[in-house]
């Protein structure tokens, strides 16, 4: 059974990126995968066996509080280190990074990835089109948040920016770490991207996936990567 | 005493509204503008002598203004701003009236401004969900600022439905509030305490925080109901301060719903526009054919991400069809629901699809103005 854990969506379920684990085991149930999502919330403590770990954008108290609580027995960077995949967005990804500056606070992250967060001048709103080298299709989506995120010299970015703004400097979109993603893009960016969502089905199970044609899904991917400016 | 500056500013508006309404315009826009633009104070100056009453809110605020403009009415001539037109510019063009009272729907974003120069008698609230987050940004955002200014106004009284944590946060520290409670309900947003940051305990619809945010303490309590239901008691409530009789409202008087015969076909049309309008439209009575309207214009919203975390399932055993600007984000989001879909075009495909005589219509909000009003 392959185990998806949503982390804390009463927190981090600002932008509906809960729909990132609904697409994962929707795409596993195409390839005959089982798998099965489980809601941890802020007073629940966080599975060890876990196979992909969710964590998406939130508003900033929600964010730090999240953090407090993952931050208690660290389940996710041991988890993370014996290579189960996280995929953390906006505030989730945040979270994930080495440290986080606020206007009033500076907070030391889980530091599964070498990024550092601190407030912007102003909002980043709108549609967000990233190349990674990952895929060969960019990949579409919308962010929303004012902070921005610097990549340390142990992390690489996700990809770079095409339209929008991702990290906010450099020209480039969030940071990954062997199976550890964190982004900027919400969608749902699996939604979105199902070739993203292969990718993790793929590092969780470990092996090839079976192809598969949802023709729905693919349309939907390339109207919107079409419309990329 | 009006100043001669204010006095031409109202002769070029209506003179405007005049022409823009020759021409097939609302022209509700157009004339406030222009009032604004040649006497910036033309809001408070034109305040000063009505007994304004605002209301605001996520959802519910346009069919609410309307049951408190009939309350009100029992008390003399009315004046209001019209569906939809609930920006500053829309209160000036209704502030212009002769009318001793005002009551007007604003904005989320332009309620504090509006408090502030208007001086209203009454203000109600009636809640603060998601919505148009690239606007808004965050829930917390808005309540920050409604704070802010509920705190200020010591002549206003507020009805606070304080079910809802942001609004209660919003009039905590306001001089006179009158609390309204149905006995609690959920908050789609709800996890955090507004004010102090803290996880909130929720049980059944109750919260409280270590900080003493909470709906327990209210000065009304009414028995639970849809959201309808609460906005015609909460309309009732305001009445009731002002001087009315309480006027019984039926629930569809109180819903964004409109019936419109096409052909041969009856379309029961619901406006839907953000997760927690979505969810109560869900759960209410749908035919057995259903058409989806999407669009993600400015005023709709324009990331349609929210769509995710509402759940259509009770549209499973319907004829789904989809259609808008935004259809396929629609179709996508409903069939990893397991809901296939009909994904077309425009309106007047979807209804050539609509085999029965009746089918009920969800659209998102600028759709609902075009293919209602």
């Amino acid at each position: 059974m392959l185990e998806i854990i949503r982390i804390h969506n009463e927190l981090l379920g600002t932008y509906g990126d809960r729909g990132n684990a609904d697409v994962l085991k929707y795409r596993a149930a195409l390839r005959k995968i089982p798998a099965r999502v489980t809601e941890i919330s802020y007073l629940d403590p966080v599975p060890k066996s876990g196979d992909i770990y969710l964590l998406g954008g939130a508003e900033d108290a929600a964010q730090i509080l999240s953090l407090t609580a993952l931050r208690k027995g660290s389940v996710l960077s041991r988890a993370a280190n014996k290579g189960a995949v996280v995929l953390a967005i906006c505030a989730g990804f945040q979270i994930l990074g080495s440290r986080y500056v606020t206007r009033d606070e500076e907070i030391a992250g889980l530091g599964l990835l070498d990024v550092e967060t601190t407030p912007g001048d102003r909002r980043l709103v709108g549609d967000i089109a990233v190349a990674s080298k990952l895929f060969d299709q960019p990949l579409t989506g919308f962010e929303n948040h004012s902070s921005v995120t610097t990549l340390g010299a142990d992390a690489l970015p996700f990809g770079k920016v095409l339209q929008g703004n991702g990290n906010g400097v450099a020209g480039v979109d969030g940071a990954i770490d062997k199976n550890v993603f964190g982004t900027y893009l919400h969608g749902p960016v699996l939604a979105r991207n199902p070739e993203f969502a292969d990718l993790l089905l793929e590092r969780a199970v470990g092996s090839t996936l079976s192809a598969v044609n949802d023709e729905l899904a693919m349309r939907y991917a390339m109207w919107r990567r079409a419309l990329i400016k | 005493m009006v100043s001669p500056r204010l006095r031409f500013a109202i002769l070029v508006a209506k003179l405007a509204s005049a022409t823009s309404r020759l021409v097939g315009n609302k022209g509700e826009t157009l004339p406030g503008r222009i009032l604004l633009a040649i006497e910036p104070e033309a809001i408070s100056l034109l305040a000063q002598n009505k007994e304004v009453i605002l209301v605001s809110g996520t959802n519910g605020k346009t069919s609410t203004t309307r049951a408190v403009v009939s309350l009100i009415s029992q008390l003399g001539p009315v004046t209001t701003s019209g569906s939809g037109s609930n920006l500053a510019w829309g209160a000036a063009n209704a502030l212009m009236s002769p009318a001793p009272y005002a009551v007007l729907e604003i904005d989320e974003l332009h309620l504090p401004g509006i408090i502030a120069q208007t001086d209203p008698t009454i203000v109600l609230l009636l809640n603060l969900t998601r919505d148009q987050l690239h606007r808004m940004h965050e829930v917390k955002r808005v309540a920050d600022r409604w704070h802010v200014e509920c705190t200020e106004a010591n002549e206003t009284v507020f009805v606070a439905d304080i079910d809802d944590p942001y609004i209660n946060y919003a009039v905590v520290n306001a001089a006179n509030v009158v609390r309204v409670t149905f006995g609690g309900r959920t908050h789609p947003d709800g996890a955090v305490c507004p004010r102090c940051g803290s996880y909130l305990t929720w049980w059944r619809g109750i919260y409280s925080c270590t900080c003493g945010l909470t709906n327990k303490e209210y000065d009304l309590k009414f028995k639970k109901g849809s959201a309808a239901y609460r906005n015609a008691l909460l309309a009732n409530v305001v009445g009731e301060i002002a001087g009315a009789q309480p006027v019984e409202f039926s629930e569809s008087q109180l819903e964004r719903i409109a019936t419109k015969k096409i052909g041969d076909t009856t379309a029961q049309f619901r406006l839907t526009k953000n997760p927690a309008s979505w969810t109560e439209a869900l759960q209410g009575e749908l035919q057995p054919e259903v058409i989806l309207v999407l669009n993600a214009r400015q005023v709709d919203g324009i990331d349609t991400s929210w769509l995710w975390d509402v759940s259509f399932k009770t549209l499973k055993g319907h004829t789904v069809i989809v259609c808008g600007e935004r259809a396929l984000d629609m179709a996508y989001r409903i069939h990893v629901e397991g809901i296939e879909a009909t994904v077309v075009d425009t309106f007047d495909e979807a209804i050539t699809k609509v085999q029965g005589g009746v089918v009920t219509v969800l659209s998102a909000y600028t759709a609902f103005f075009e293919l209602v009003m």
